[in-house]
């Protein structure tokens, strides 16, 4: 056996050790030092429109996407500024004039009674309380959403003149968006409707930000994310413009699940019933030959190519959209029952709508005329 | 006692194995204390001050001084190696059938320096591109710059660019390349702006620039991961002729701001830190497809093409998900993309040390099926050569590892 007190100790080599972290932590260091270069000169983004565009189109795909709005008559759109994302004039008689701003700011950019504060601050008026708050706050429609004004006018310090502000806040996907009229209190109070008409013109969709996002920052993960978790916040869009709709008696809704807007199931004699399932999707959602094939293959039945498929549909009214009807028979993938099938797909400005009801055949038979009906009063956010 | 003596107990306590149990304990601790502070600290924080630290550092109230409480991820993990390193280098010496163990050891010490190489040394940035655009430099995802460029030149731009974590410490600045010293008056880690009023009491953030018409205060430190620090500072640029005057510099202003001194003309910018690289990338289309009738997601690629002026390459790529583009030291995976699906943003990673991992695991593996098969063979040859009737005698009592005791 060996005796191990007999051997010999061996220093450990410190020096190497200390020699190789050293060299690790320097060849780290600088990295936070101010560094000096030469770049060249950044071109902007070509301005050449998308192919396919008539002459004089403007281009649609170069830059960031832009804030969209229908500017009033009598305002006079100005260089945004340092913060604001746009900026408009407007001149009164006799010389009035009032500007209106739109400022994103990331985060909750402080509270609704701190911002009040503030601006009651700027029209000399002293601040309120917490429980005044709700009485000063009138309810508007922003970029189809409701959200509070709040008007103040008093005499500005100093001047003696007495200016109006009008201030609307939106807070929308982690930005909270300022709405801001400010100027002559009798101009102001004239432009009212004007401004509030601006305010429901407003499309963000298009506007770049994200969560708690400088404007033009591109999104930290996800503008969409690549994940299950985007097609979340995706239902979650569509559930926010969630149509409202007369449900047919004798319609049970049911929680969709994870991909539909809305599902509703309808019993019929013994085992027989039907479901009617609603989803949405962005564009054409895969247009009408993906999605009458899909249908198909779920009751067994062959792909057919884009003009006989168009032979199956038949047009259907419905209000503020293009909209298709198709009825098919088949067997149930998973049953192998006798189904039968309605569909419809209404397509509208800012997406595409499916309506399914698919069960039994008596069952279907029975409800295809409340299921048309169902489908065609169907009001969708925006429209009226 | 002599130097001799005090050595041979430094020595004795960096190979102990107390100090082993020790240092694993302290990391469990470690870990478990970070996880439930990064409910309120955030992820990036904890990491920062728990982890890349030698330190955990407190204020006590009322107190002006930070004070050391718990050692950090650095201490900690380097207390580690050198003990394993010093353990192996006194106990064992290299013979035939302690190879494996030596394997395994070095194994581990290049795993455990590696990984302390990829946080030293790695780079994680972020690359958004619209369609049609082109960019030769990807964009740090929470770090901001103070970029300060002189444009006079009109065939390139000379930059000097500050990180936040010297405007953070740092009162003033002083580069070569500048004719003007920067004097940080304010620094805002996280901040938020307003517009200031003409007639407001409150000062403006600055003499020049947006500043005089904005106000700038300071807002707590997110922790969300899905949100970002946007900071802000004033800082003062002071000539040889005396103060060119304060502005204030902030993502949120959107206008360049200007300095002039000495005949040239300095922008001043804060701006995400960016890092450029000798190519440029193009996104030649971007596409999102979905399943038919659906939302879910099908695929989302970036056709690319990379241009590098000095070897005139020029070709297209295609990139998507799990199947990133490797070039220049960099690796570009397909991250995210705009809502109007007409951008796409890829993540950027460069990381020297990647291979680190890959060597280590080697290592370990070639480490222990060789301590295995030594140990086997040893065992079959006594076996084979043992006298008829008689058991061979244990396999441990040939292969006595010559260790003292611990």
């Amino acid at each position: 056996m060996v005796n191990c007190l007999s051997v010999e100790p061996r220093r450990p080599k410190l020096g190497w050790v200390g020699l190789l972290c050293l060299a690790a932590v320097l060849a780290g260091c600088g990295r936070n030092d101010a560094q000096v270069y030469r770049v060249a000169k950044e071109q902007p983004p070509a301005a050449s429109p998308a192919p396919g565009l008539p002459a004089g189109h403007p281009d649609i795909a170069s830059g960031q996407p832009k804030l969209q709005f229908k500017v009033p008559a009598g305002w006079q759109e100005v260089p945004p500024g340092e913060i604001r994302l746009a900026s408009f004039r407007v001149a009164g008689a006799g010389g009035k004039q009032a500007e209106v701003s739109v400022v994103p700011l990331p985060g909750p950019a402080g509270s609704d009674l701190d911002n009040v504060n503030r601006w009651r601050g700027q029209v000399g008026l002293l601040p309120v309380a917490a429980e005044e708050l709700s009485k000063l706050a009138q309810t508007v429609e922003i970029a189809r959403q409701e959200a509070p004004l709040y008007e103040q006018a008093g005499p500005v310090p100093g001047s003696g003149e007495t200016n109006r502000i009008l201030a609307a806040v939106l807070r929308r996907g982690g930005i909270a968006w300022f709405f801001k009229m400010t100027g002559d209190d009798a101009l102001v109070a004239q432009q009212k409707p004007e401004f509030l008409e601006f305010l429901k013109s407003l499309n963000l969709a298009a506007a770049a930000g994200s969560t708690n996002l400088p404007p033009s920052h591109p999104p930290i993960g996800g503008g969409g994310m690549m994940s299950t978790s985007g097609l979340m916040a995706s239902v979650a869009t569509a559930g926010e413009a969630k149509p409202s709709w007369q449900v047919p008696p004798g319609w049970e809704e049911v929680p969709g699940g994870q991909f539909l807007v809305a599902k509703f199931l309808i019993h019929g004699s013994g085992v027989e019933q039907a479901a009617v399932n609603v989803s949405s999707a962005r564009g054409e959602g895969g247009g009408l030959a993906g999605n009458v094939n899909r249908w198909r293959q779920q009751l067994g039945l062959a792909q057919l190519p884009q003009s006989e498929v168009e032979k199956l549909v038949t047009p259907l009214e419905v209000q503020g959209g293009k909209a298709i009807l198709v009825e098919m028979s088949g067997a149930g993938a998973g049953s192998g029952q006798k189904t039968r099938l309605v569909g419809a797909i209404i397509r509208q400005a800012n997406g595409t709508w499916f309506y399914k009801l698919m069960g039994s055949e008596p069952v279907v038979e029975r409800e295809k005329a409340a299921f048309t009906q169902f489908v065609k009063t169907a009001q969708y956010a925006g429209l009226k | 006692m002599d130097r001799r003596q005090i050595m041979d107990r430094l020595i004795g306590g960096l190979t102990s194995l107390r100090l082993t149990a020790v240092c694993l304990i302290l990391a469990f601790v470690l870990v478990f204390w970070g996880t439930l502070a990064q409910v309120d600290l955030g992820l990036y924080k904890v990491q920062n001050e728990f982890f890349r630290s030698f330190f955990i550092w407190w204020t006590p109230p009322h107190w002006g001084i930070k004070v050391p409480v718990f050692p950090g991820g650095y201490l900690v993990g380097g207390v580690l190696v050198i003990n394993l390193i010093s353990s192996h280098f006194k106990r064992f010496t290299l013979t035939a059938d302690k190879a494996g163990i030596w394997l395994v050891h070095f194994g581990l010490i290049l795993l455990l320096f590696g990984q302390f190489l990829t946080d030293r040394l790695s780079r994680e940035s972020t690359l958004h591109l619209r369609e049609g655009e082109s960019r030769n430099y990807s964009e740090s995802d929470r770090e901001a710059e103070l970029a300060i460029i002189d444009r006079t030149d009109p065939r390139a731009d000379s930059v000097v660019a500050v990180p936040q974590r010297v405007l953070m410490r740092q009162r003033e600045i002083r580069q070569w390349a500048l004719p003007f010293v920067v004097k940080v008056r304010a620094f805002y880690a996280n901040s938020k702006v307003a517009e200031r009023a003409p007639n407001a009491a409150e000062p403006p953030a600055a003499t020049q620039g947006a500043g005089r018409h904005i106000t700038v205060q300071a807002e707590p430190r997110v922790a969300e991961m899905e949100e970002r620090d946007v900071p802000s500072a004033v800082v003062e640029l002071v000539g040889p002729q005396g103060s060119l005057g304060s502005w204030l510099v902030s993502e949120y202003v959107n206008e360049p701001q200007e300095a002039v001194c000495n005949g040239r003309t300095y922008q001043l910018a804060m701006r995400l830190r960016r890092f450029y690289m000798p190519f440029s990338l193009q996104l030649v289309e971007f596409r999102h497809d979905v399943y038919p009738g659906t939302d879910i997601p099908r695929n989302f690629s970036s056709r690319v093409r990379v241009e590098r002026p000095d070897t005139g390459e020029k070709r297209e790529v295609l990139i998507y998900m799990n199947n990133p583009l490797r070039y220049g030291g960099e690796t570009f995976y397909q991250a995210s993309y705009d809502k109007d699906d007409h951008g796409t943003v890829l993540q950027v990673v460069r990381n020297p040390s990647w291979l680190t991992p890959y060597l280590a695991c080697l290592l370990v593996g070639a480490g222990l099926v060789w301590q295995f098969l030594t140990h086997l063979l040893g065992f079959t040859l006594k076996r084979k050569t043992a006298p008829a009737g008689r058991a061979p005698a244990p396999a441990s009592a040939g292969l006595a590892l010559k260790q003292t005791k611990v």
